[in-house]
This record gives C-alpha cells, structure tokens and sequence, in this order.
C-alpha cells in the first residue's frame, strides 16, 4: 500500500492526537465544547447511528465543512469511567434491548454481534480488520450464488488503503484476495496465537499474524497495547480502533455534533416532495425532530431495516423504501464454529488480544469440494464465562464441567469465519412485542442453507486437524454465529436492493443507508473495514457529487 | 488491596483448584478502580433476594449447586446474582419466539423441576438428598423435545448460561482455574505458550500424577456417583477416551 506518514494521516484525520496525551483515556474538553445544534436547525445530515459507518460518514462530512449531528442510542462512553476490566461486567457495551429470534437456525443477538453507545459494535469488536477478496464482489456471476455488488473491488480498495491508515491496522503482509501490506508491523504473539501458527504449519496451512486494528506501538497520543486481552470488553487502553478514538474526535475538532442517548423513532418523509425532512427521535423520554436536508441511517443491520418499517406512511405502507419487499431482507450472518483443544503446556489464552493470526487460505471456491465459496480460519481466546459455554455445549455440567474449566489454561481456541449465502427468507420484521418506547421490536430470523452447513462442516474439521496436528489430546467443537451484515443491501435496481451504488435509497433521493446492511454478501472477513470503507466512499461520493453548494473536501 | 483477612487469602469454590496459593484479589493494587470495585461487590452480594419467591428459592437453590457441582463450602453465593439480574431485566438481548422471557422462563422451569420432584420422589426438590436431586437434573439435561411445555435444551442452556456467567465471574473460582483476572492497567508482559507473570503461578498438576484424561474420568465418575445418571448427552466408553464430540443444542 501507500506508505503514509503520521503527518499526513493526522492532516487528514487528527483523531488519535485528540485523545488526551497521559492517563486519561477521553478529551473532556473537546466533548464539553462540541458545537451543539437546535432541533429546528436544519442541518446538511443528521447520521442515525454513531458505529463504524456513521461515525466515517460524520468525520468526513464535517471535514468537508458541512453542518453534521449523529444521534446515537446509547451513550457517549468515557473508556475510564464506563468500561471494566472485567467480562461479567460488560453488559451494558451491548445492544439487549428486546428482540426475537426465530427460523429454523436463530440466531442470538446481544453480546456477540450487537453494539450500544458511541463506536458501535467495534467497541466490543475483537479487532480483526480483513480486507474482502475481489471474488467477494460478483459471486453470482463466478461462483452462481449469493449476488453481484454494483460496484467492484478496485472501486473500495482507495478507501479500505484510508481507513486502514486511519485505525491503523497490523499484520505481516497478506498473500490472499488483492495481496497487500498493512501500516504497522505485526504483533507479537500470546499463547493461543502461537498455537495457532504452529498447528496451521503442521497441518500444511499457510498462516500470517494479523489483520488487527491495533498499532503497534503508540500511535499519535494513543497507548500502545498492553496484551491485557479484553479486547471484546471495550480497551480501555485506547490502543483497539473503535470510532470513539479514531473518528469521532476529529469530527468534534471539526464541527460535528454527536448527540447520545436519543432513540431514533421514525424517518420523516415530506408526503407532498418525497423528500426526508429529518429524524424523530426520544431523549431522556421526550420526543424530539432534527431537522435535516439529508438523512443517513447507520443502525446496523437489525436496527436499520427494524426504523425503516416503522416509518411506515401512506405512501409506503410497507415501511419506508419497501415498495418491493426488499426492506430487512437477505440478512447474513458468518457460521462460526470454534475448535478448542487441550495441550500439556499452559497456553494461558486470557493474555494477549483475542485477535492474533488467521489464515485465508480456504476463502475462495475450491472447484474440488461441493459447496461454493468458503472460510476463514481465526484464533479466538474465549474468557472463562465464554469459555464455559464450550464445555456446557458439550452436554457436561457438576463435578465435569468444573474439572474441564480447572484445566482451563492447557486450552487453544480456533474459531471459523464461513461464508453464509444471501437468502430472501432470511429477515427483519416486525415482531408483537413492544419496547420500553412503545415500539414493535425486530423479529430476525434465521434459516442456514445446504451451502451454509456444508461450509460449517468443512470448517470445524479443518479446525479439528490442526488441533490434533499441533498434538492436542482432546479436541471440543461447538457451533457458533458471528457478525450481521445485509438487511438493506445495496443492487443495481429498485427490485433488487434497498439503495443503489452509492448508498442513496432507490424510494426517497435524499435518504441514505451507510452501515453493514448494505452489503449483497460478506465473504468470510470480519466487516468492520468494508463498513468503514464505504462509508468513507459514500462520503467521497456524497460530496463529490452535491449540488447543494457544499465543499468538495475529497482528496481525490 | 486494603485489607483482607487471612481467612480470606486464595479461596477456591469447595477448596478445590490445582493453583496453590495463587490469589486474583493479590494484584487487584495494579488495577483500576471501577473494575476493582465491581469485583470485590461480588464477594458480598445482596442476599436478601427479590425476584424468587421462598419456593422458588428452594428449588433454585439445590439446582444451581447441582449445576455448578457446588457440592460444599466455601461456595460462591450465585445465587443472590442471578436474583439480582433477573430482578433488573437484565437479558441477553434476545428471545427465542415462542418462548416465554428469561425471568418467566426461570419461574415455570422451576415449578416444573419442583413438580417432577413431587411426582418422583413424593417430596419437593429442595427437601431432596443431593443425588436425588442430581438425578432429576440428569434427566432435564438428557430430554430431547419439550420437557413440561417448555423445549428442554432452551431450559437448559439459560440455567447452565445465567449460572455460569456469575460462577465463572467470581475472583474464587478464577483462583481455582488459574485465571488472571482484570488486567488494567497493569497488562501482561510474558505472553506465550508456559510463559507467566512474576505473580501468576504454574499449574501443580498439569500432568503428574494423573493425566487430564484421567482427571476428567474423575471428576465423571464422582459425579456419577452422586447424581446416579451417567452425565452428558453421550457419555465416553469407560477408560481413557477422550469425550465424544457433543453437538451445540
């Protein structure tokens, strides 16, 4: 890639030299002088949502010189105050408002894949940043299945080169997908890493340490790392990329306001234009309208299709931009088995971050095996109360589950990432169960494909022999799920997708959706960075493209 | 740490643990004080509990000591949390359609152990002997299908989850597993395989004189013993196999 120095990073986004330089993990200062706008000023974009995608958006824009507030649900976290050391006590880093989960696979939401507050689900994400593979962008066309995106690799990589500058991210160069290297160099390994690499060359598999969102050593006024390993609790350290650190501070320094604890509660939609006109939303009870020339949802991909049912209207009775049914559809989650083992040397997985090496190697179609595309194979290093879940999976409990938890730090955890197929079935509705608000909650649910529990299979057995290859005694598998993408997928026409190549809703010109939903199919990478990535090229887009007398800050 | 008795210095759940003298609360001087303070509070919890009634109570009880294989003192008092997090709506952020929410779920699974209890032996749960009662937690966990009017394995995955996310939370059972604890913002510098910290100690039985293997055959047989129902969905031949592969519910 790009070599970039610090200087040009931080002319570009001076996030991590926002945060304070010594002990304190939050500028307070910079939060309590926020510009703050009024419901009645109308704003160039009010952003629903302050993750991965919103927060992109809202430090671009307002870079840009536009009038920017993103309403998030939750709160504005100060790491020091609100985030613990501690996995029982993290509770509240997680989306649990109620939901329902049905189909014939469902799904847990919650504590695995479902973020609250200021940064979104990367607060308690575990770090690891891969890159798509340029397959991942006409699966339909090449593999016949899943769905071809309108827009292509080579259209992303300029921005997924930015953002992971901006995170920045770590790791040994990457042979796989568009071969590439990353800004900082890799990490060194705990336990349960160098497990990992040891079993992946016994058993014949090519491994690299990485891609995690993590520099190494300090970058700009952020700590570097100290392996404490509660990477998915919230680092506390400042040293994992979340939005809170890496673009919400720049966009404070620019003019952008992030107003939290305000539940989005409806998208107004002018009956007369067809035009959003802005957001209601409560705050501490009351309702409330920003007003907004534009609007952008960023609520991931349960609650992003879940707010646009609930501004149904005359107009779109369905929900709002559902005129063809394509609202909450085609919903993807990652199957995500994990394979531990037991090894007579202590491994100790608590030390060092839970994200350390993977491997690609079995990502694309193999023409040889017959289910189509893959999996990606990742270390995982599940805390106890995680921890228990295998052994508890296992049918064991009493005296057993207390003897195979005492054995706990002679334990290696490898987890799968596998490919899980677009299906139209696979959805968001409206469920009869109200919130706290009065609201109807999401019911999601989930069937698994022949692909999908082929993939599975393929993927745990893999696991299973690099275990054994690296001599382990006794090898434990259990099923899992990982990340949510799609919901609102971007396509080339209106009967296809929610929103086109540029993130704009088919239904409403001036609506958009820049989060995880939007994407047709996930391949078996994390999707923090593609989220990240098309926010910033949606920004890009945005202004580039604005006839509204905005300023093209684009670089390009 | 201010003070702590030295009563109170390495405590294991039963006294139980291959960690001699090994004790989490030790380093918590290096950590901060929100996730400091948070831990010591689980050492005394609330026990004046709200959300179960006095028969529920009895039968949660037993259950969840069963569950945990809390089978003596010191035990952790697990209990008093999970009353405590049913009593505040905490939730996972989900719930499976056609199934009532966690704390109705608590309520009627308990009612129905209680009712098996009484159909079986005569007698409420609670004024069972511990294999008795381990018997009829035996068969819950090897129901397929529903169990009362509830599926069995969504039962038995939201009693072992709430008991082992507050067991499994505790600093004495993190001194039993050899479990580091909190870590900021002190961090770990001796990361890798056999590597420790200058205060975290080595396992005193990682293979001599018996084998994990035969550990585990162990603990099965014990707990065998004690609840007369072989545990597990599918139990191992006798010997040193290791386990058969289980299948997530």
């Amino acid at each position: 890639m790009r070599r970039l120095s610090d200087a040009s990073i931080r002319a570009r986004n001076a996030s991590a030299w926002l945060v304070p330089d010594g002990q304190d993990r939050t500028n307070h200062r910079l939060r309590a002088d926020m510009r703050r706008f009024a419901d009645d000023d109308e704003v160039d974009l009010v952003v629903v949502g302050c993750g991965a995608g919103g927060a992109t958006v809202l430090q671009r824009l307002a870079r840009a010189g536009c009038t920017v507030v993103a309403l998030d649900a939750g709160p504005f976290w100060d790491p020091d105050l609100d985030w613990v050391s501690d996995e029982r006590g993290s509770h509240r880093i997680y989306w649990t408002e109620p939901r329902v989960i049905s189909g014939e696979t469902p799904v847990p939401l919650g504590s695995n894949n479902s973020g609250r507050g200021v940064g979104g689900s990367m607060v308690h994400f575990a770090g690891y940043t891969p890159r798509f593979h340029p397959s991942d962008f006409r699966t339909a066309t090449d593999d016949g299945v899943g769905a071809d995106w309108p827009i292509g690799y080579a259209d992303l990589k300029p921005y997924y080169e930015d953002i992971e500058s901006e995170l920045p991210v770590a790791g040994e160069p990457w042979p796989w997908g568009d071969p590439h290297t990353y800004p900082h160099h890799a990490h060194r390994l705990g336990g349960n890493g160098e497990t990992f690499l040891r079993a992946a060359w016994a058993a014949g598999i090519e491994a690299r340490v990485g891609p995690v969102a993590i520099p190494n050593g300090r970058f700009g006024n952020r700590q570097h790392c100290i392996y404490r390993g509660f990477c998915l609790q919230g680092c506390k350290v400042n040293a994992k990329a979340s939005p809170l650190i890496t673009h919400v501070p720049d966009a404070l320094a620019h003019g952008a306001e992030v107003r939290a604890g305000c539940m989005v509660t409806r998208v107004c939609v002018d009956e007369r234009t067809g035009r959003a006109t802005g957001v209601e939303y409560l705050r501490n009870g009351v309702a409330h309208v920003q007003r907004a020339r534009m609007v952008a949802v960023a609520g991931y991909s349960i609650e992003t299709p879940r707010l646009l049912l609930l501004s149904a209207s005359r107009r779109f009775p369905d929900g709002l931009c559902n005129d063809f049914g394509q609202v909450g559809r085609y919903l993807m989650v990652q199957g995500a088995p994990q394979t531990s083992g037991r090894f007579e040397r202590e491994v100790r997985m608590y030390k060092a971050p839970p994200p350390e090496a993977s491997s690609e190697q079995f990502y694309e179609t193999d023409p040889t095996k017959p289910y189509q595309r893959g999996f990606s194979l990742q270390t995982v290093s599940p805390l106890p109360i995680t921890y228990s879940e295998h052994v508890t999976a296992q049918g064991h409990w009493g005296a057993v589950l207390r003897e195979y938890m005492r054995d706990y730090n002679h334990w290696a955890v490898f987890g799968a990432l596998c490919e899980f197929l677009p299906q139209y079935r696979n959805s968001v509705t409206l469920a009869d169960v109200e919130d706290r608000h009065g609201l109807p909650v999401a019911n999601f649910s989930y069937s698994q494909c022949d692909n999908d529990e082929q993939l599975v299979k393929a993927a745990a057995q893999t696991m299973e022999e690099m275990m054994r290859a690296a001599g382990a005694t006794e090898v434990m598998t259990i099923q899992r799920y990982a990340h949510l993408v799609g919901g609102c997928r971007m396509a080339a026409d209106e009967r296809s997708g929610v929103v086109d190549a540029d993130q704009r809703t088919f239904a409403v010109p001036n609506l958009f959706i820049t989060d995880g939903s939007v994407l047709p199919t996930q391949g078996s990478a994390n999707p923090a960075l593609t989220i990240m990535a098309l926010a910033a090229r949606f920004a890009d887009r945005l202004l580039a493209t604005s006839r509204g007398g905005t300023p093209t800050g684009a670089r390009r | 740490m201010p003070f702590r008795p030295p009563s109170l210095r390495g405590v294991t759940p039963q006294g139980r643990g291959r960690y001699p003298g090994y004790d989490v609360l030790d380093e918590l001087k290096r950590q901060d004080d929100v996730t400091t303070g948070m831990i010591l509070a689980r050492l005394s919890p609330n026990d004046q509990l709200v959300f179960f009634t006095a028969a529920e109570q009895a039968v949660a009880t037993p259950l969840v000591d069963q569950i945990l294989g809390q089978d003596g003192e010191p035990k952790v008092p697990v209990l008093p949390m999970i009353d405590a997090r049913l009593a505040s709506g905490e939730t996972d952020g989900y719930v499976y359609e056609g199934m009532p929410d966690d704390a109705e779920a608590w309520r009627r699974s308990l009612a129905a152990l209680d009712a098996d209890a009484r159909e079986r032996f005569g007698r409420g749960f609670g004024e069972l002997d511990w294999a008795d009662q381990g018997d009829l937690v035996a068969a819950v966990q090897q129901t397929e299908g529903a169990w009362h009017d509830l599926p069995a394995s969504r039962v038995w995955s939201l009693w072992t989850r709430y008991a082992c996310a507050e067991f499994y939370a505790h600093p004495w059972a993190w001194n039993e597993i050899g479990f580091g604890g909190p870590a900021y913002p002190r961090g770990y510098k001796s990361t890798g395989i056999d590597k420790r910290e200058n205060w975290e100690v080595a396992d005193a039985a990682p293979t001599d004189p018996v084998t994990a293997g035969q550990r585990i055959e162990q603990a099965r047989a014990e707990h065998e013993r004690n609840t007369r129902v072989r545990p597990g969905r599918q139990g191992p031949p006798e010997g040193n196999d290791p386990p058969v592969q289980g299948q997530d519910s």
